[in-house]
C-alpha cells in the first residue's frame, strides 16, 4: 500500500489543483472552516463538517437549466473538472445515495454531468467531529466502504492511501509516495477503524425509532410538539446530503428571452405540497415533519440506500443547524422514548 | 429610539442576541419574534424549552403564544396601561429593586404617583386584560433574576410609541433588569441596517454617532473635517415632515436612496400627492419600485451582493459584507454614485473604497472609533461603543452607570389610539409583516420559494366576526378607511381577537397603507400603523 | 466556485452567510458556522436571499423622465441632471427645499456619505430614513 508523507500533502493538492478545481477545508479570516476553492495559505487539515455537504457541488442551490434567446431554446449543462478533498465518509455515503437517486429511472443530466467530472478524496474520520455524529449507527462511517477515488488514513507522519477506483489510481501519478507493507497497512487501517468506531457511540434510538415507525407504534404527539416549534426555515433539507428536491422558476428578461432555473426546495415548506385548489394534503407542520422523517428513516428507496441503513447518513447537520433543535437525533430520541 | 435615549441616554438594544440563551424570563411585547426576527425567536423557544419563563403581551395569537407561560391579549394600543398596571402591582407588593432604584435612577416618586393611577381593575377596563392575569404577569417579571424585555414595531408604531418605549424602560429600571447580561430593554430592529442608518446620522438632528447638529463644538468639528465654511445648525425635517412640506410646496426636491415610501408610508394617497407636488424626485434603487416609477431620474444601484461595506445589526454589531459578483448592466454601488454626484455638485468626494470611508467614520464618530476594516476582517464584527482600536466592543450597555449618568423614570399616562373604531368604521385594523416577506416585497416577492409560500395579501379576521358579516374563508373582501379602500382575501383565524383585523404592507396589489392613519407620535414621528378604524364587507 | 462572506439583507438580526458564486452568477448560500448571531443557521428568507439578485427586473441603466416617460440614459447625463436640478432648486428656494431619504438597507459607509452629501454639498439637515416605518 502507498503512503503520502504529511509534509507532501500540500504538494499533492497543488498538483491536483493544476488539473481540477479543488474544494478543500479552508480556514477563513473570521474563524469559520468551510469547503472552498483550495488556497494554500488557508488550507487546513484541522476541520469539522461545514454546514453544506458536497451535494452543493453537484446540485447547486440555484442552477440555470436552460436559456431562451430570441425564442431559441438552449439547455445549459454546466460541469467542470472538480476534486473534493477531505470529505468524510458520511458525506461520501450521502453522495452515493443522492447520485443513485439522480441517475436511476430518469438520469438528471445536470447532476450527472458534474458528478461524472468530479473526483473524490475521502479523509477517513478519526472520531466524532462533534456530539451530533452518528455514522456508525447509519453504517456510513467512520470509513468509506465505496464510492471514493482515494481514501486517506491519518497515521502520525503519513497518510495511508487507499485507492478506490482507476480514476483514483490516475490521481496518484506524479505524487511523491512511499510504500508500506500491505499486511502492516491493513492492520493499521483496522486499528484506525476500531479506534474511531469506539469514539463514535452507536445511537440505539435510531434503530428503535425505525422499528416503531415501521410498526406504526410511534406516538403521534411527537410530531405535534416538534411541529409547534418548527420555524419553517427549510435548513434541515438544505444541509442534508441526501435531500434533492427542487422547485423550478422562470425569469423572462424580455419577450422571447429568459431562462429557467431550479432551486432547492424543502418538504417542510407548506407550498411544497399545496395543490392548485388550495388544498394541502400535508396541512400542518407536524404532518410535514412526520413525512420528512418517515421518508429518511422508513421508506427511502432500497436501491438508493447503497449499503447504508436508511436515507439518513448520520452526519448530524440537521441537528447542528436547526434553530429549534428538530434534527434527526432529537426526533429519533423522542420517538424511541 | 427617542424613548430609550431620553431614559437611559442611549437609544439602542441594551443587550446582545447571545443573551437570549441565558435569560430566566422574557417579556415580549409588540414583537412577532419567530416571524420577524426568526433567529431571535428560535432562541426564545429554546430557552423556554429549558425552563425559562415567557410573558407575551400581544393582541394576536402569534407562534410564541404557544410557548408563553402567560399571554396577555390587550386591546390595541393599550400597552402603557398594561405596563403601568404591572408596575403598580410591583410597587404595591414591594417587589421592586430598591437598591437599583435608589442608586441608579431618579424620578421614582413621579413614577409611583402616575402608576398609582393604574390599579388592576382600572387597567382591566382599559385593556381588557384580567386583573388576575395582570398580577401573575407582575409577579413573573418582578421575581425573575434575569429578565429580558424585547419589543419591536408593535409598540413603536403608535401615536404613543415614545410613551410605550419609556414605559418599558421604566419597568426594566424598576426591577433592576439593566446593566447585566441577559436583562435589559431590547428593541428588535426591523431592517438589516436601520441601526446603522441611525448611527451614521441619517437623521435630521444628528451627525454620525448621535452628535447633535445643534452643538457648536460638534458643528465646528465636522466643518473642519469636511472642509466646509459653515454647516446648518438647525434641526432638519423628518420624513413625515418632509412629506407635509412637499404637500405645501415648501419642499421642492426629494432624493430617495433605497426606500419605497409610496408603499411603506401611511395614507398612501397623501404621499402620492406630496411626491407629485415636488419639482424634482430622484430615486436610487435596485428595482423600479412604486416610488421609483414616479421619479424624474432613477439611478440603478448595486445590491448587497455586489459591493463591499458594513452593516450594523440590532445588537449594535458592525459586520463586514463582501462583494460576490459585479452589479448588473450599468448599476453602481450607492457610495460610488454619491461620490460622483457630490463632486459634480461642487463638493469633491474622493474615496477609493468603503474601507477608505470607514477611516473617516472612525475619526469623526467616537462610538465607531475602534471599528476598523482590519479588525472586522479578523472576526465576526464589533459591537459599539468601541472607542479605540484596543477596545473589545460592548456586549451590553449601562453596566455600572447609564450613558447619561442616572436613569430617569419617565412615567406616562395612557392615551388611546388616535382613530378608534366607531359606528361606521367598526373594526380596528392593525398591520405588520408576515414570515415569508420583507418590507414592501421588492426583494422577497421576486424570490420563487417565498412568493410561492405567500403569493397574495390576506386579511386576518376572527371567525366569529366573519360569521356575522357572512364572510367565508378565502373570500374577497373590501376594507375601507376614511382614507381609501383595498380588496383582498379573508383568512378566518382565531389569531386575531374579535373586532380586530390584521394585514400586511408587502403586496402592491392590496397596499394596506392606503388605509392606515398618518397620525404620528409627536416626538418620534412614527405613524400609527398598528391601529386605525376600518370597515370590512364582502365583495359581491 | 467562490464563497464571499456577506450579511443577510433582510431583518435586523444580521445573520452572516457566504454567497456561493460561479463567475458572475450567485448560486447559493452557506451560513457562517462560527458567527455568534446565527451559528450556521438561517430562516426561510435568509436561505433564499440570493435569488432576487439576478431578477430580470433589476435596474441596469439610469433612467430620465422625458415627455412623461422614463427612458434609458447614461450616467453622465443622469448625474448631470440631478446635480444641476438640485443646485438650481437650492439657489432658488434655499437648501431647506431639498430633502434626502437615506436607507436602512444600504451600508454604513453609504449612509454616512449620503448624509455628508446632504449636509456638506447641499447644506441641508433634511436627512431622514425609514427606521420610523
Amino acid at each position: 500500500m502507498k503512503t503520502l508523507a504529511k509534509k507532501d500533502l500540500v504538494k499533492a493538492i497543488n498538483i491536483w489543483a493544476d488539473k481540477f478545481e479543488v474544494l478543500s477545508p479552508t480556514k477563513t479570516t473570521n474563524g469559520d472552516c468551510i469547503f472552498d476553492t483550495f488556497q494554500e495559505n488557508k488550507f487546513t487539515t484541522d476541520y469539522k463538517k461545514p454546514p453544506l455537504s458536497p451535494k452543493a457541488s453537484f446540485f447547486p442551490q440555484t442552477e440555470v437549466i436552460f436559456k431562451v434567446e430570441k425564442n431559441e431554446y438552449r439547455e445549459v449543462v454546466a460541469a467542470k473538472k472538480m476534486l473534493l478533498f477531505g470529505i468524510r465518509s458520511c458525506d461520501m455515503m450521502g453522495l452515493l445515495q443522492a447520485a443513485s437517486f439522480m441517475s436511476r429511472d430518469k438520469k438528471d443530466v445536470y447532476y450527472n454531468a458534474k458528478r461524472d467530472m468530479a473526483a473524490t478524496v475521502v479523509m477517513a474520520c478519526p472520531g466524532p467531529q462533534n456530539e451530533t455524529c452518528f455514522c456508525t449507527t447509519t453504517l456510513s462511517g467512520p470509513v468509506a466502504k465505496k464510492g471514493f477515488d482515494l481514501q486517506l488514513y491519518d497515521m502520525d507522519n503519513v497518510y495511508l492511501v487507499e485507492v478506490g477506483t482507476p480514476r483514483g489510481e490516475k490521481l496518484l501519478s506524479g505524487i511523491p509516495l512511499a510504500d508500506m507493507d500491505d499486511g502492516l497497512a491493513k492492520r493499521q487501517i483496522e486499528e484506525f477503524k476500531q479506534k474511531a468506531v469506539r469514539n463514535i457511540p452507536e445511537v440505539k434510538a435510531v434503530i428503535e425509532a425505525m422499528n416503531k415507525l415501521k410498526d406504526h407504534k410511534a406516538d403521534e404527539k411527537v410530531w405535534d410538539s416538534f411541529g409547534q416549534k418548527c420555524i419553517t426555515c427549510g435548513g434541515c433539507a438544505f444541509v442534508c446530503p441526501t435531500c434533492t428536491c427542487f422547485n423550478v422558476y422562470d425569469h423572462q428578461s424580455s419577450p422571447g428571452n429568459g431562462l429557467r432555473a431550479r432551486t432547492w426546495d424543502a418538504c417542510l415548506y407548506g407550498g411544497f405540497t399545496r395543490e392548485a385548489s388550495g388544498h394541502n394534503p400535508r396541512s400542518s407542520q407536524a404532518l410535514r415533519l412526520k413525512r420528512r422523517h418517515e421518508h429518511k428513516l422508513l421508506d427511502f428507496n432500497g436501491i438508493d440506500i447503497q449499503g447504508g441503513l436508511c436515507g439518513c447518513v448520520g452526519c448530524g447537520r440537521c441537528s447542528d443547524y436547526c434553530p429549534v433543535h428538530i434534527g434527526t437525533l432529537e426526533v429519533v430520541k423522542a420517538i424511541a422514548e | 429610539m427617542v424613548g430609550l435615549a431620553a431614559t437611559f441616554g442611549s437609544g439602542a438594544m441594551t443587550n446582545s442576541i447571545n443573551d437570549f440563551d441565558d435569560a430566566d424570563m422574557f417579556l415580549v411585547i409588540g414583537s412577532n419574534t419567530t416571524s420577524q426576527h426568526p433567529l431571535i425567536g428560535s432562541r426564545i423557544i429554546n430557552a423556554v424549552k429549558r425552563g425559562a419563563k415567557l410573558l407575551l403581551i400581544d393582541p394576536r395569537e402569534i407562534q410564541l403564544a404557544e410557548f408563553a407561560d402567560l399571554h396577555l391579549r390587550q386591546n390595541i394600543g393599550t400597552d402603557v396601561a398594561v405596563l403601568n398596571g404591572i408596575m403598580n402591582i410591583i410597587i404595591e407588593e414591594g417587589l421592586y429593586d430598591k437598591e437599583f432604584v435608589e442608586t441608579r435612577t431618579e424620578g421614582f416618586d413621579q413614577l409611583k404617583e402616575i402608576v398609582g393611577k393604574y390599579p388592576p381593575r382600572v387597567v382591566e377596563k382599559i385593556s381588557g386584560v384580567k386583573a388576575t392575569d395582570l398580577k401573575k404577569a407582575a409577579l413573573m417579571y418582578a421575581k425573575a433574576k434575569k429578565a429580558m424585555l424585547a419589543y419591536a414595531m408593535g409598540i413603536t408604531q403608535h401615536t404613543t410609541g415614545v410613551d410605550n418605549v419609556k414605559t418599558c424602560a421604566n419597568l426594566a429600571m424598576l426591577t433592576g433588569n439593566l446593566g447585566r447580561p441577559s436583562t435589559g430593554v431590547n428593541p428588535l430592529r426591523g431592517q438589516n441596517n436601520v441601526q446603522g442608518a441611525c448611527d451614521m446620522g441619517g437623521l435630521p438632528n444628528v451627525y454620525s454617532g448621535y452628535q447633535p447638529v445643534t452643538d457648536a463644538a460638534v458643528k465646528k468639528k465636522f466643518e473642519d473635517a469636511w472642509g466646509v465654511a459653515t454647516l446648518d445648525d438647525k434641526v432638519g425635517l423628518t420624513i413625515t415632515d418632509m412629506m407635509m412640506a412637499a404637500q405645501k410646496g415648501e419642499l421642492k426636491a426629494l432624493y430617495v436612496m433605497g426606500e419605497n415610501p409610496l408603499m411603506s408610508d401611511p395614507d398612501t394617497s397623501h404621499i402620492e400627492q406630496a411626491l407629485s407636488n415636488l419639482d424634482f424626485l430622484v430615486v436610487q434603487d435596485i428595482f423600479l419600485s412604486e416610488t421609483a416609477a414616479k421619479a424624474d431620474v432613477v439611478l440603478p444601484a448595486a445590491s448587497f451582493a455586489e459591493k463591499d461595506g458594513t452593516y450594523t445589526n440590532t445588537e449594535r454589531r458592525v459586520q463586514l459584507s463582501g462583494q460576490a459578483v459585479s452589479p448588473p448592466g450599468l448599476a453602481r454601488p450607492d457610495w460610488q454614485i454619491i461620490c460622483e454626484l457630490s463632486t459634480l455638485a461642487g463638493y469633491t468626494m474622493n474615496y477609493k473604497s468603503p474601507a477608505d470611508i470607514m477611516k473617516e467614520i472612525n475619526a469623526l464618530t467616537p462610538s465607531y472609533a475602534g471599528i476598523t476594516y482590519e479588525r472586522l476582517e479578523r472576526g465576526h464584527g464589533l459591537q459599539w461603543p468601541c472607542i479605540n482600536e484596543e477596545h473589545p466592543g460592548t456586549p451590553y450597555l449601562h453596566k455600572d452607570k447609564f450613558s447619561k449618568g442616572k436613569g430617569t423614570f419617565m412615567p406616562c399616562e395612557f392615551k388611546p389610539v388616535a382613530e378608534m373604531p366607531d359606528a361606521e368604521y367598526d373594526f380596528m385594523l392593525t398591520t405588520g409583516r408576515i414570515y415569508y416577506h420583507y418590507h414592501t416585497g421588492t426583494m422577497t416577492r421576486r424570490t420563487s420559494i417565498l412568493e410561492r409560500e405567500a403569493p397574495a395579501a390576506l386579511v386576518e379576521i376572527n371567525p366569529e366576526d366573519a360569521k356575522k358579516l357572512g364572510i367565508k374563508n378565502n373570500e374577497t373582501v373590501e376594507l375601507t378607511s376614511r382614507r381609501g379602500s383595498i380588496r383582498l382575501k379573508a383568512e378566518l383565524t382565531k389569531r386575531v381577537p374579535q373586532n380586530v383585523i390584521f394585514s400586511t404592507f408587502h403586496f402592491h396589489e392590496a397596499p394596506v397603507n392606503i388605509l392606515t392613519n398618518p397620525a404620528y407620535d409627536p416626538i418620534a414621528k412614527i405613524p400609527e400603523y398598528k391601529g386605525c378604524a376600518v370597515k370590512i364587507r364582502r365583495c359581491a | 466556485m467562490r464563497r464571499t462572506r456577506t450579511v443577510c439583507p433582510f431583518c435586523g438580526c444580521g445573520c452572516s452567510f457566504y454567497l456561493l458564486s460561479e463567475g458572475e452568477r450567485v448560486t447559493g448560500i452557506e451560513p457562517s458556522p462560527s458567527n455568534p448571531v446565527n451559528k450556521g443557521m438561517l430562516c426561510v428568507k435568509g436561505w433564499n436571499a440570493h435569488e432576487f439578485i439576478h431578477s430580470p427586473e433589476r435596474l441596469t441603466r439610469p433612467l430620465i423622465r422625458k415627455h412623461g416617460e422614463l427612458v434609458e440614459s447614461t450616467w453622465d447625463e443622469a448625474l448631470k441632471v440631478v446635480a444641476e436640478k438640485l443646485l438650481d432648486i437650492k439657489k432658488q428656494f434655499g437648501p431647506r427645499a431639498l430633502g434626502f431619504l437615506s436607507s436602512a438597507k444600504v451600508t454604513n459607509e453609504e449612509n454616512y456619505l449620503f448624509m455628508k452629501m446632504a449636509r456638506a454639498a447641499f447644506g441641508t439637515n433634511n436627512v431622514d430614513h425609514c427606521a420610523r416605518l
